[in-house]
């Protein structure tokens, strides 16, 4: 009879030890992943430099100092000054506190509506799914720009700027989750451990949350990482058109948005170079580390 | 296939009662096609069409029927993991077509299911422990975590699985370890009807009769009634009492074993017997080779829906539908040739 003991246990080395759950196996492959470790690695160390900028540094972010206006780098200031006399270095600090917070704000807030609106629309369908879809298309139909420019102007004055930029973001960006989580829930729940769910008296909410989200959770966590990255180019991009966090309040896309003047472009490299550079190598680690997932938390990849 | 079967367990067991624990009537379940522009309904798949039958309580009703014929989908039904779309579900002398939410739940308690993929029914991401403990935090959620651990463990044992399966994952185990699992989440609410759905076509042969077994201690021990699928006729004749032979989502005969396996009278059940290899090579007997394909069950023929593979089949065979009808005792058939 096949009842497992201790010695074939024993003999199948080459198996992950026993007791594993899906998730551990997963952790276990994704640290074996050395591009993504260092990418967790990088994007971990710019996340606690920015978060913690103000224990690193005393320097006054928003004061204009005129006498250091445009300055190169040196000793007293890494990254020199920009043209107001502020340190480029420790902007870029404060800066990446706020593109980052526009990044997980916006991808949380998104991601958490998608997959509220998704599964409850792919587990019920019927009627559920056709209105909730429909309302779903519309908002992916939305034009974007424009929606962002006039409730900008809506909600001006009445969220700090940077909040204003993530409810319009997330606003907007839920669509694309809810169809994703959606279809994933509709092929999911096809299984009989479903049936099977229902039958011991599982409520659907707890169908829902229990057994059909950790099934489908993986996809969900890869397209964060996704939306994560799309979020810090979006916020990057809006910011240099002048549509995104207000110009007084640092951040990566406001420092890139200086190098408009065509001045800070020829003769400033070093106050718009630092935030590109540490805009992509963030936006690369999130790729990378996205990858990683996805192959750890897939059964079929084995490296 | 040979399966070894505790026969004495068997002849020991009598069904107890003449009392019926599952009535259907005439029941019903299509499948909505959608399709086109506006996804609207186009036509139905009439996977169970008109069919009734009972279960006696503490007996085996084997389900037969080639693959396809809506055996799963009247399984479901009946549980109502699946919405009727006509009939009758009476159990345990209520009528349970039309419940829902918190009502439906309650009942829900009294029949479980043994589902037929051993992979697609345990959910990854859940320890065995909680597999199989979690139907009974479901229905008795003051119950002290201790207590239900140890019903777990019991039932882990009766299944015949070692008590460290609690703390692994689903995929730490074989097709028929698996099926033990899902046993064992069945039995938990200590149910009065279990539907085995095709319990051992995707088990290996060689423990194919090591399940069966445990399913027909288990019957005794937990006085369990069974509804029991199978496409393969010797694996049903050795697990039923009573067959229902199932073709094109409609019954065409029902009767004790004894009567089916010896004096078949549909022809549909004559050439699904006459295919059965016979181990004695003696008893040569003609086999029934039926020609065609099923039709399909979106658009099945008009009359008797087997008149198109019948080889007995006469000109009002295409126009009027036979009805299941009592020609001996406890014998029901759905054929014209015995009106
Ligand atoms: N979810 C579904 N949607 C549409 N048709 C289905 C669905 N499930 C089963 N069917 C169809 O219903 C018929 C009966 O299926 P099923 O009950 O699974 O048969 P069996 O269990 O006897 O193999 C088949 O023709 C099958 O294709
Ligand atoms: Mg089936």
């Amino acid at each position: 009879m096949e009842v497992l003991t201790e010695k074939n246990t024993k003999q199948t080395p080459s198996k992950p030890p026993k007791s594993m759950s899906p998730w551990a196996i997963a952790r276990r492959k994704f640290v074996r992943n050395k591009l993504a470790m260092v990418s967790s690695f990088f994007l971990l160390t710019v996340m606690i430099m920015s978060f913690l900028a103000p224990y690193i540094t005393t320097i006054d972010i928003t004061r204009v100092n005129i006498g250091q206006m445009s300055l190169p780098p040196s000793g007293e200031h890494w990254l020199g000054t920009d043209k107001s006399g502020r340190d480029v270095f420790v902007r870029l600090l404060y800066g990446g506190r706020v593109s980052l917070t526009v990044g997980i704000a916006a991808t949380a807030l998104i991601v958490v509506f998608g997959t509220v609106i998704g599964s409850i629309a792919g587990y019920f369908g019927g009627v559920v799914d056709s209105v909730l879809m429909r309302f779903t298309d519309f908002i992916l139909n939305f034009p974007f720009l424009v929606f962002v420019i006039v409730l900008n102007a809506i909600l001006f004055g009445k969220l700090s700027g940077v909040w204003v930029l993530i409810v319009v973001i997330s606003v907007l960006g839920w669509g694309g989750v809810a169809r994703l989580v959606r279809s994933k829930i509709l092929s999911e729940k096809e299984n009989e451990y479903i049936l099977a769910a229902i039958s011991i008296g599982c409520k659907p909410s707890k169908v829902i949350i229990k057994h059909l989200l950790p099934n489908v959770l993986s996809t969900i966590i890869v397209q964060a990482t996704i939306l994560f990255a799309t979020m810090i180019v979006a916020e990057s991009g809006l910011s240099y058109l002048g549509f995104g966090v207000p110009t007084e309040v640092p951040s990566w896309g406001n420092m890139l948005s200086t190098s408009r003047d065509p001045d800070v472009m020829q003769n400033m490299p070093w106050t718009w170079i630092p935030p590109a550079v540490v805009l992509t190598l963030t936006i690369l680690s999130i790729n990378f580390i996205g990858e990683g997932i996805k192959d750890a938390l897939n059964p079929k990849s084995y490296r | 296939m040979n399966i070894t079967i505790n026969h004495e367990k068997i002849s020991e067991r009598k069904t107890d009662s003449g009392e019926n624990l599952l009535e259907i009537k005439n029941l019903k379940t299509y499948y909505p096609i959608k399709g086109g522009f506006f996804r609207r309904t186009l036509g139905h798949v009439k996977a169970v069409d008109n069919v009734s039958f009972e279960i006696k309580k503490g007996e085996t009703f084997g389900l037969v029927g080639e693959s396809g014929c809506g055996k799963s989908t009247t399984g479901r039904t009946i549980l109502r993991l699946l919405d009727p779309t006509d009939g009758q579900i009476v159990f345990d002398g209520n009528d349970i077509t039309n419940l829902t939410g918190a009502k439906l739940r309650e009942a829900r308690k009294d029949f479980q299911m043994v589902f037929q993929d051993p992979y697609a029914s345990l959910n990854p991401m859940q320890m065995v422990g909680d597999i199989i403990s979690e139907p009974i935090k479901n229905y008795y959620p003051r119950k002290k975590s201790k207590e239900i651990k140890t019903e777990v463990m019991d039932l882990l044992e009766r299944v015949g699985l070692p008590s460290d399966a609690y703390y692994k994952y689903a995929h730490e185990f074989s097709g028929g370890q698996r099926q033990r699992i899902g046993i064992a989440r069945a039995l938990a609410l200590k149910p009065k009807l279990i539907v085995a759905d095709e319990p051992v076509s995707a088990l290996d042969v060689s423990v194919q009769s090591q399940v069966l077994n445990l399913l027909k201690e288990l019957q005794d021990d937990f006085d369990l009634t069974y509804l029991f699928i199978a496409h393969d006729l010797s694996v049903v004749k050795h697990m039923s009492d009573r067959i229902g032979v199932m073709y094109l989502g409609n019954l065409v005969e029902v009767a004790d074993k004894h009567s089916i396996y010896d004096e078949p009278l549909h022809p549909y059940t004559q050439a699904l017997i006459s295919a059965i290899p016979e181990p004695d090579p003696d008893k040569k007997k003609e086999r029934i080779v039926l020609q065609g394909d099923v039709p399909s069950p979106s658009n099945p023929p008009s009359g008797c829906p087997f008149h198109t593979r019948c080889p007995l089949a006469k000109e009002e065979c295409s126009e009027i539908k036979p009805q299941l009808k009592e020609v001996k005792q406890n014998h029901r058939v759905a054929c014209i040739l015995y009106d």
